[in-house]
């Protein structure tokens, strides 16, 4: 009893060292403006659209990304170009409802949107927040800088036929019955 | 007649002097008490109205001054708009019957240091104390909320059981000092400060008084993890402001009370009574805000256990020694 | 009826039931990818593998192949069965590409969806995918063949269900392929199906090509308005614009199917033509502005010279409840009509068709699937009710025989006998024919409305009503013109045709004249008398939402609803009243609003185009009434005002059958038509699958499926006329030139000459009471093939 009195007292005071003590260390808050910390490249804050190792825009409007995003801050519109590329006729992310959570980078299977750690955005009229197209797409390869899709997806593009990407066999002969 | 009209004046300038230095207070408190928090979290707090933040409540009350004061669809208008008002004029009110200074005499004439020396002061100060829980209860109730009937329950719950505490604890100084008039009991305390006579009763108020201000570790009723912000949820701008205020004044009420109680009310060398009344006042507050940065929130049965098994058969245990002491 | 344990629960099942299908019955549903319950089983995917715990089969088999039988134990969380089940799964996505994001199917893709389900997640095999070069299979389906994983139902449908023979499978072992022997366009009507019961994307929609994902798109139950069956379908709309349209299960109508035409028909409502804006003489208003422009100068009228002097027409492709809301105009204001008829004969086809059909008789589509014996008569189902042609064809794989009594050079994809004879034959070809249904139990006849008379209606309703006597299950099926035929004739009173209001307005009777969602401009038989009559007139009001010529010419256009943004109440030719659901909100379409590129950057509550009409709304206000706020509120407007639709409170899932019993109306006299003189051809317009109607001439891809426009003559006539196939002609009638290929057809009636309807004939005439001559010498060859 008297053992869990003096327990009880003992962890009690150790609280109030603790916090006691602090009030004598230095604080180890950043104070913003003034210091910027350089952010890792897996910070997530404002969305880019990269392009593929040969300059060709990456983002083939799958719309998995609108579909994942839980505050519906992403439209877009798919085309088809004239060399048989998907692509977004337009793309738009809201900016204004985005909560930065990452979801559409994860979904992407193009690697094409990507969160970058430029978190600095912010505008003073709601509707500078809606970005386009033009607005998103950057030059650059983002963080999966040799991916390119379409040399993994089988489907028809521009020269690329039948059989010429990656892990393909050429296309089968169907006129003949020999093993 | 010429006397009547002068004690008048005397009496709205001392009302005057103590509302606003009560007031200034609070709203300083709050500041202090937001820097001290971050100090205890290794961090700065508040620093960017004015150097180190000093106009940090001009800012906050400028703000709440400026919101929109909303009121719920479904609420009990009246009630609502009065609740904020009960818990900050009960507040104010207990610093009535605070001495902070001997008896003054200018021109051959006794301005007693206090607003007014009521003999039952201390009944006073308990019975306004009592009147607060209206402003929380009825609060909660009138937000048609569940956040807010349920933080305005935990709130009567919590504030009419540790008022037995609080009472019982401070009977021992009532029967040392043998008058409920706070002049009195800061004048018997004159050789030694209560606390060093009765340290259980002391602790026990101390406790109490933390939980009647609603103050972690006993804020259950505001409980943000739990109730969003527990009786006050609905409210917005001064109204919520009110509350704020209520609180703090009621920090500063209890700060004064053991004071009165238990250190020496205005008793000490060298400075001037007001500044040793508010020494210890502002020792007591920051005494609070260190409780709040180390403890957690008590579950809601620990508090009751406290309360019921442990502070009331204290201070009960404490009448009676005290009783035996004093007859003897 | 064996009884088994599916998962420690027991169900009772009939004989010869796949274990497939008792699961479903319990609510188990297990994978598959090749078994289609309106296909069978073939036991191709083997991802329908149970573990058979107890009783006559045993181990892990598939369920799609085995009958279920008594005292069987079966489970289908067996690990076992579910190891087996993931182990296929991968093996089919050794060869599957990695093109899910480019793929159309992805969203609503079987293979995705079982992938994901049984847990299939990262690719272990190292091996190369096998590849094949695709197809162009024709404006409406696009072909990836990388995709396929040999589940056969392409081809089960395509050439077992639907009986064409165009695309096949050809090669063994890994090189097997799913094609057309020859790049081409595919020849089935249906083709379209191909798409829904792919379980992955092989078969993807061509003219949606990339528009959406399915979990973006409204979908909403619809009913086809292409034809007068109304198959039920989903609608699919995105950005306030219909994409995409799918067959829905119907257990009565069209079961799971639907045809091309009622599949990408609906380009209509959102092309660019559409009229949006109200037309005040030319100018562009808006559509509340010409409503109430319309009402104001009707009511002068009236006023000056009598309400006679207003007439009102509508047409069989509106709504039921534009229908009843123009009835009640008319009864209120007291102006002429309305009229739904477009010619004479065509209605009182199809009002002897409503009248002959009862509950007892009129059988549904189902009910045609099971019959043993088929007579056709005057109906060419291909052209004029597409998904009649299915059902038929599941009555002839199981054995039915078919009589078809027809003029038209048919093309059905089932075998049949071809009576080919010309209208004044008909009767007599009937009444011989009608011996041959004497040895079935389950006979039906067909009969269509659109080139034959009441007379044939009525004798084919008689011929049924006979072979009920001699306790046969007999049924009676009509095709009809339009969507909306059936309700129309049930709400006509006044029985008058087009004809009769030019009649009026030629004697200066009726001065003006208010046109609802009819294109009278192309249906009506004289087109010269048309233009001078409706020159004469003080005022043209024109509601459509189509731009059609009239609504162009008109003083008034005001701009009506379709039924994807109206809905509606339509009833189809068996008398199964259906309710359509509005697929969206309306308004222009984003991609319209946005001019093609992103959306318009602004924000605001309202959407632009919004204030369009429904016809039926369009019809209340032009007397001054506020019509009824919401469409509940117009149903039971309905119900209360017309004793007909009363049954309309019965609506159910598949719809509620509305009979002509609670109309009264005097059978008029049947005619006899008129015997074709000799040196004279017979000019006979047809209905056509693909721009037969008015609204899906307004879908680009059916335009390009629709061919040149052609007139077909039997061989003999040919020979007679100096005239070989794909020969260039120009027939001389009635003042108009027309210039056709000529196509030969040998099983077709002699002395006549077909014309189908196609969106680049300007003007179609339907036939009206007297029929068109055309002696022999106004047909000149111009060209030789």
């Amino acid at each position: 009893m008297i053992r869990a009195v003096i327990d009880i007292i003992v962890s009690i005071a150790a609280g109030f060292y603790t916090t006691g003590r602090h009030l004598f260390v230095r604080p180890v808050t950043e104070s913003y403006p003034e210091y910027k910390r350089p952010l890792p490249a897996r910070s997530r804050a404002r969305i880019i659209l990269t392009r593929d190792p040969e300059g060709r825009e990456r983002c083939v409007a799958c719309y998995l990304c609108s579909g994942v995003c839980p505050v519906n801050c992403i439209s877009m519109q798919a085309a088809e170009d004239s060399q048989g590329r998907r692509y977004a006729a337009w793309f738009r992310i809201n900016f204004g409802r985005c909560i930065y959570c990452g979801l559409c980078e994860q979904a992407c299977p193009t690697s094409a949107i990507q969160l970058t750690p430029d978190f600095e955005h912010i505008r003073r009229d709601i509707l500078d927040m809606v970005f386009e197209k033009q607005d998103l797409l950057v030059d650059l390869c983002g963080k999966d800088p040799d991916y390119d899709f379409y040399q993994h997806a089988g489907v028809v593009v521009g020269l690329a036929g039948k059989g010429d990407h990656i892990s393909e066999n050429p296309p089968v002969n169907t006129r003949t019955n020999m093993p | 007649m010429w006397i009547w009209l002068l004690g008048y004046l005397v009496l709205m300038a001392k009302i005057t002097a103590v509302l606003t230095a009560v007031m200034v207070l609070a709203a300083y408190l709050v500041l202090v008490e937001r820097k001290l928090l971050g100090r205890f979290q290794v961090r700065y707090g508040p620093n960017r109205a004015g150097i180190y933040g000093i106009l940090q409540p001009v800012a906050d009350g400028i703000k709440l001054l400026l919101k929109e004061d909303l009121v719920p669809e479904g609420a009990d208008r009246a009630i609502f708009l009065a609740a904020p008002a009960v818990v900050a004029t009960t507040a104010l009110m207990m610093f009535a019957v605070v001495p902070f200074g001997p008896r003054l005499t200018i021109g051959g004439r006794e301005i007693p240091m206090v607003i007014t020396d009521i003999n039952v002061g201390l009944l006073y100060v308990f019975a306004l104390s009592s009147l607060g829980v209206y402003g929380v209860a009825l609060g909660g109730w009138a937000s048609n909320s569940k956040y807010a009937l349920l933080g305005g329950i935990r709130g009567a719950a919590q504030m009419i059981s540790y008022e037995l505490a609080l009472g019982l604890s401070i009977v021992p100084v009532v029967m040392l000092a043998g008058s409920f008039s706070l002049v009195d009991i800061v004048n018997a305390q004159a050789g030694l400060p209560f606390i060093l006579v009765q340290p259980l009763a002391f602790g026990v108020f101390l406790i109490s008084a933390m939980a009647e201000t609603k103050r972690i570790p006993f804020d259950l009723p505001e409980a943000e993890t739990e109730l969003g912000a527990g009786y006050h949820t609905e409210y917005s701008g001064m109204r919520f402001g009110l509350f704020f205020l209520g609180e703090y004044v009621h920090m500063q009420v209890m700060g004064a009370l053991v004071a009165v109680f238990f250190l020496g009310g205005w008793r000490g060398p060298v400075l001037p009574p007001p500044v040793w009344l508010l020494v210890k006042i502002v020792f007591v507050v920051l005494f609070m805000i260190w409780v709040r940065a180390t403890l957690p929130r008590l579950r809601y049965d620990q508090l009751m256990n406290l309360g019921w098994k442990v502070l009331i058969p204290l201070a009960l245990v404490n009448i009676l020694i005290t009783g035996a002491f004093v007859a003897a | 009826m064996p009884k088994l344990i599916i998962d420690n629960r027991e169900i009772e099942v009939p004989e010869g039931t796949k274990v497939i299908k008792a699961a479903e019955k319990l609510g188990i549903y297990i994978p598959r990818f090749c078994f289609h319950h309106a296909l069978g089983a073939v036991g191709a995917c083997r991802v329908c593998a149970v573990k058979f715990q107890e009783g006559p089969v045993d181990g892990v088999q598939m369920s799609c192949m085995i009958d279920a039988q008594d005292g069987m134990k079966v489970s289908t969380a067996d690990p076992e069965a579910a190891d087996f089940r993931r182990s296929v799964i991968e093996w089919l996505m050794l060869n599957h590409p990695h093109d899910c994001p480019v793929c159309d199917e992805g969203g609503h893709c079987l293979l995705q969806d079982l992938t994901v389900a049984g847990g299939h997640g990262i690719r272990r095999s190292k091996g190369r995918k096998r590849t094949y070069t695709d197809q162009y299979l024709g404006p409406l389906v696009y072909h990836e063949m990388n995709r396929c994983i040999q589940c056969y139902r392409c081809v089960r449908f395509y050439r077992e269900y639907s009986g064409y023979s165009d695309l096949g499978v050809t090669g063994i072992a890994g090189r097997v392929y799913f094609g057309r022997l020859r790049e081409g366009i595919l020849e089935s009507p249906f083709a379209g199906n191909l798409i829904d019961i792919c379980p992955t994307g092989v078969y993807t929609d061509r003219p949606s090509r990339y528009t959406g994902r399915r979990w973006d798109f409204e979908r909403t139950p619809g009913v086809c308005i292409h034809c007068s069956l109304g198959c039920r379908t989903t609608v699919s709309a995105r950005y306030r614009q219909v994409v995409r349209v799918e067959g829905r299960f119907s257990q009565q109508v069209n079961r799971d199917f639907i045809c091309d035409r009622g599949r990408y028909g609906f380009y209509y409502a959102d092309r660019p033509g559409r009229p949006r804006n109200g037309r005040i003489n030319g100018q562009t208003v808006s559509a509340q502005q010409a409503v109430e422009e319309a009402r104001d100068r009707l009511q002068r009228i009236t006023q000056e010279h009598g309400p006679e002097a207003v007439g009102i027409i509508g047409s069989a492709r509106s709504s039921l409840q534009t229908l009843s809301a123009l009835v009640h105009l008319c009864h209120t204001t007291g102006w002429q009509g309305p009229v739904f008829r477009n010619t004479w004969i065509a209605g009182a086809a199809a009002d002897a068709a409503v009248r002959a059909l009862s509950p007892e008789n009129a059988f549904s589509m189902r009910e045609i699937e099971t019959a043993d014996a088929i007579l056709a008569v005057g109906a060419d189902p291909v052209n004029e009710a597409p998904m009649l042609a299915l059902a038929m064809r599941q009555a002839q794989r199981t054995g039915a025989e078919i009589i078809a009594i027809d003029p038209r050079p048919l093309d059905w994809p089932f075998d049949f006998a071809h009576l080919a004879c010309r209208a004044e034959e008909m009767e007599e070809t009937l009444a011989s024919a009608a011996e041959r249904l004497s040895a079935s139990r389950r006979p039906v006849v067909i009969c269509g409305t659109e080139i034959t008379d009441d007379g044939i209606v009525m004798q084919a309703a008689d011929l049924v009503a006979g072979l009920r006597g001699s306790d046969k299950r007999a049924g009676l099926f009509c095709t009809m013109p339009q969507a909306n035929s059936f309700g129309a004739a049930l709400l006509d009173e006044s029985n008058a045709c087009a004809a009769d209001l030019a009649d009026r307005i030629e004697t200066g009777q009726i001065r003006a004249l208010a046109v609802f969602e009819s294109d009278l401009w192309h249906v009506f038989p004289d087109r010269s008398r048309l233009s001078t009559a409706l020159e004469k007139l003080d005022l043209l009001v024109s509601v459509d939402f189509l731009d059609t010529p009239l609504f162009e010419n008109a003083d008034i256009g005001i701009p009506s609803l379709t039924v994807f943004e109206a809905g509606g109440i339509y009833v189809n030719q068996e008398g199964r009243a259906q309710q359509v659901r509005p697929a969206h909100t309306g308004g222009l379409p984003i991609a319209a609003a946005g001019l093609g590129d992103h959306p318009p950057r602004s924000f605001s509550p309202d959407v632009p185009g919004r204030d369009m009409p429904a016809a039926w709304a369009a019809a209340f206000s032009l007397s001054g009434q506020a019509p009824p706020e919401t469409d509940a509120q117009m149903t039971a407007w309905m119900r209360d005002n017309f004793a007909v639709l009363a049954d309309l409170a019965h609506m159910e899932a598949d719809g509620v059958r509305l009979f002509a019993g609670r109309k009264v109306s005097i059978p008029d006299e049947a005619q006899i038509p008129e015997k074709k003189p000799d040196q004279f051809l017979e000019l006979l317009p047809a209905p056509t699958i693909f721009g037969g109607e008015p609204m899906s001439g307004h879908s680009q891809c059916l335009r390009e499926l629709a061919g040149l426009p052609a007139v077909w003559m039997a061989r003999a006539d040919a020979d007679r006329l100096g005239i070989a196939d794909d020969d260039r002609v120009s027939l001389g009638f009635e003042n108009i030139e027309v210039t056709l290929n000529v196509r030969i057809s040998d099983p077709m009636a002699q002395g006549v000459l077909v014309v189908y309807r196609h969106p680049d004939i300007d003007w179609q005439p339907a036939p009206d009471g007297k029929r068109i001559f055309i002696s022999e010498d106004q047909i000149r060859r111009i060209e030789k093939a």
